[in-house]
């Protein structure tokens, strides 16, 4: 029997939350409805006081816990360094961010904040002691096309292993573990303008760990139109997939890793994930022993007729599948 | 660069907020409630571009305000509202000085919003994030309220 547990993160949702075809309680109701006893809030969506949470919220959220029996498992941090029109923010102002961001985890009880990769490891290694005090776990988010091993997450391993802390560790997002292009946002391109056979030819780039560069000259040869480059491009970002995800990398920062982001483009009608390959990932975990949250994170497009909320039950059932055949 | 995000989650003009303000009981101007095309909501200071047109007619940074969390901005004072935060679910109101304001019925209107997304830093450049385009046309109808 596995000792994974299953959660959600209100960024699933988030399209029927912002067109307001749902409220934070559905979601609480949605998770309880599932069996699921774990969420996850995006502050920077959910807050109505962002950046700071009121007592009149820290309440409501509360009475949502109770009577529907879901906690809080992790309250999610944006890093915008990017907010100044002159310069990016220093230090300072992101260790401020980080605080406050921890002061909202401790009011909400919530044990983990993730925030993001733009704070860098040295004010990440600052903002340990507020951790501590807080008694927050604070966690860099590892997204595409970031893996447990690229520069940037070595150093912050390297420093979360000099430092020797309990506060500090990562969320993987296992948007970095697909092995294959979202079907879906492939269709959209050629129905937008984009041909088959040129995006085919940049898919096999990807699969060839051809650089962005050298990616970017040969479709250019090939007369590459702006939605071919486009998905070019996400195939470098956002969308990054790999015929090798980096299993041993996500099991060497296991020990950092309280929770994780279970990220999913759609559930085809097999009932398999389109994008990431859940059994190998999940049984990967299962292995090497991860018993912490992962919480189910959609980020595809909710078809016409459909919402969110059918998404994320078929997601959870999908795991349940899979963990259940450990 | 090139590539410039979209997400457009809900409307972003909003069906049936085009009217006339009033001040000293003439139309002093019109507004209009807009939301942000994303998934969270924004400090002001990520706007790079804020523009709108009706029939035409473009308004002058002067006479142009972004309202919102009970404050209104000029154009150029955006740039540094950098603790100003507008929440995904707030409509902010667009607001332009025109004596006389709109006249009733339809109207072309045009919304210049772009932002960039202060955690997407673009690869290999210094200071620059992703674009994220969140404009609107649309044609509304303005109804007016004189006999309420």
């Amino acid at each position: 029997m596995s000792k994974i547990k299953l959660g959600v993160t209100t960024h699933s949702y988030v399209e029927d939350w912002v067109d307001g075809k749902a409220t934070l309680e559905d979601m609480f109701r949605h998770c309880a409805e599932l069996g699921i006893d774990g969420i996850e809030i995006v502050q920077s969506s959910m807050f109505p006081d962002y950046p700071y949470v009121s007592d009149a919220y820290a309440g409501e959220l509360r009475r949502l816990e109770n009577a529907y029996g879901v906690k809080l498992v992790a309250l999610d941090g944006n890093m915008d360094r990017g907010k100044r029109y002159d310069r990016d923010l220093n230090e300072n102002e992101m260790l401020k961010i980080l605080i406050q961001d921890l002061q909202n985890a401790n009011k909400l009880e919530a044990p983990i904040l993730k925030s993001q990769y733009l704070m860098g490891p040295e004010v990440m290694h600052k903002a340990e002691k507020y951790a501590k005090e807080y008694g927050v776990i604070l966690t860099v988010e590892i997204h595409n096309p970031e893996t447990p091993t690229s520069p940037i997450m070595t150093e912050y391993y390297n420093m979360m292993v000099e430092t020797g802390s309990t506060h500090l560790g990562f969320t993987p997002d296992f948007g970095m573990l697909a092995n294959r292009p979202n079907k879906a946002e492939f269709d959209r391109a050629v129905a937008g303008g984009a041909r088959r056979e040129i995006l085919d030819y940049a898919i096999s780039l990807r699969y060839d760990d051809v650089s962005r560069e050298e990616g970017r000259k040969l479709l250019a040869a090939k007369d590459a139109n702006g939605f071919e480059m486009g998905m070019f491009e996400s195939m470098y970002g956002y969308m990054q997939f790999s015929k090798t995800p980096d299993y041993e990398g996500l099991v060497k920062i296991l020990p950092y890793c309280p929770i994780m982001h279970g990220k999913f483009i759609d559930i085809l009608e097999d009932g398999s994930e389109s994008t990431i390959p859940y059994p190998e990932v999940l049984k990967v975990l299962n292995d090497a022993g991860y018993e912490g949250y992962i919480t189910s994170e959609f980020e595809g497009s909710v078809k016409p007729g459909r919402s969110s909320f059918a998404y994320v039950r078929e997601h959870i059932e999908m795991e349940r599948k899979i963990l259940a055949a450990l | 660069m090139g590539f410039v995000m979209r997400v457009k989650l809900t409307e972003i003009l909003r069906d049936g907020t085009l009217k006339n303000y009033y001040e000293m009981g003439k139309p002093a101007g019109y507004q209009v409630d807009v939301r942000l095309a994303y998934y969270r909501g924004q400090y002001l200071s990520v706007i790079d571009e804020l523009a709108l047109t009706v029939d035409g007619v473009k308004a002058e940074d002067q006479d142009l305000r972004l309202c919102v969390n009970g404050k209104e901005f000029a154009p150029w004072e955006l740039r540094e509202a950098y603790q100003e935060f507008w929440g995904i679910k707030t409509p902010a109101t667009l607001k332009v000085r025109m004596p006389g304001g709109l006249a009733e019925g339809e109207h072309k209107v045009n919304l210049v919003l772009m932002f960039h997304c202060p955690y997407l830093p673009l690869p290999g450049a210094e200071h620059a994030y992703a674009p994220v385009d969140s404009c609107d046309e649309k044609i509304m109808t303005l109804f007016e309220a004189k006999n309420i």
